[in-house]
């Protein structure tokens, strides 16, 4: 990690791994749709709505996950400042996003047939609803202050306040009575769904993982690129 | 056992899968956009 805070490392090593990372999120994609909605078994309770699982659960997961890897970013951004720290922390917030916005919607996909109804002011779902905001918020914090190290700064510190929400959503379901069900595939004891189920889960949890790092990777170099051009016509305009 | 549900498991792979394609698009049209602008300045004299 210490070795990609250099920028032009880090572009050397991008280069080559954002497209790998992007083949291989495809190729298991490619494996663990098919998988997930044509040879897993459905639900002696759920029925076929079960599989809105693997795109559910990785989404919720790596909503979780990308938070934390922004927070774990802004943290070295704000006590190391490492030159990448922001730009990855950044880099990371609409991939997010996006993951928090597929749990949400197909979670409410999954909740009409099974609850009976598309949403319910619960503590799991709530708490998922405020992190997708947080993101928002995060994404709009960057945008709206011109001066970029105040920006990065700010956005730092707001990050690290709304980490707080993390443990919240993971433990919310144990915290509150809530229409969620427990945890059952991350929880002491191991996980308490049929083992059939989990290839799928785990290909797709793979699969948005390694989407994840192909995107975050394109962003950072996307930001290098730019800051290079912007740097560049300022010197130009003799700024 | 809740019967059917097939449409509601489209619906939410229709939903995933468009989401990511459309991030997936998003971020390479930027990557491509400023990495060609930071070439075209590398060939400045």
């Amino acid at each position: 990690m210490q070795l990609l805070a250099n920028p032009a490392r880090f572009m050397s090593f991008s280069a080559w791994a954002a497209p790998a990372c992007l083949v291989l999120a495809l190729v298991l994609f490619a494996i663990g749709v098919p998988w997930a909605l044509f040879f897993s078994p459905a639900d002696y309770q759920q029925g076929e709505t079960v599989r809105i699982m693997y795109v559910h659960v990785p989404a919720a997961w790596w909503a979780l996950g990308v938070y934390t890897f922004m927070a774990a970013a802004s943290f070295v951004a704000l006590v190391w400042r490492h030159v990448l720290a922001d730009v990855a922390a950044r880099a990371a917030a609409p991939v997010g996003a996006t993951f928090a916005a597929i749990c949400l919607v197909t979670g409410s996909l999954w909740g009409a047939p099974t609850w009976g109804t598309w949403w319910e002011w619960d503590g799991r779902l709530t708490s998922m609803l405020v992190l997708f905001i947080i993101y928002l918020g995060y994404i709009a914090l960057w945008s709206a202050i011109e001066e970029e190290e105040k920006a990065a700064r700010l956005a730092a510190i707001l990050c690290l306040a709304g980490f707080i929400n993390i443990p919240i959503v993971h433990f919310s379901v144990d915290w509150w009575e809530t229409l969620h069900q427990p945890a059952s595939i991350l929880r002491s004891g191991g996980a308490s769904i049929h083992p059939t189920m989990l290839g799928p889960l785990f290909t797709m949890a793979s699969a948005y993982l390694f989407l994840f790092g192909a995107l975050a990777m394109m962003n950072m170099r996307a930001a290098i690129h730019r800051r290079r051009v912007e740097a560049a016509r300022l010197r130009g305009s003799g700024a | 056992m809740i019967d059917g549900g097939w449409a509601y498991v489209w619906g939410a792979y229709g939903v995933a899968l468009a989401a990511l394609v459309l991030l997936t698009i998003a971020v390479v049209a930027r990557l491509a956009h400023w990495s060609k602008r930071a070439r075209e300045l590398e060939q400045r004299p």
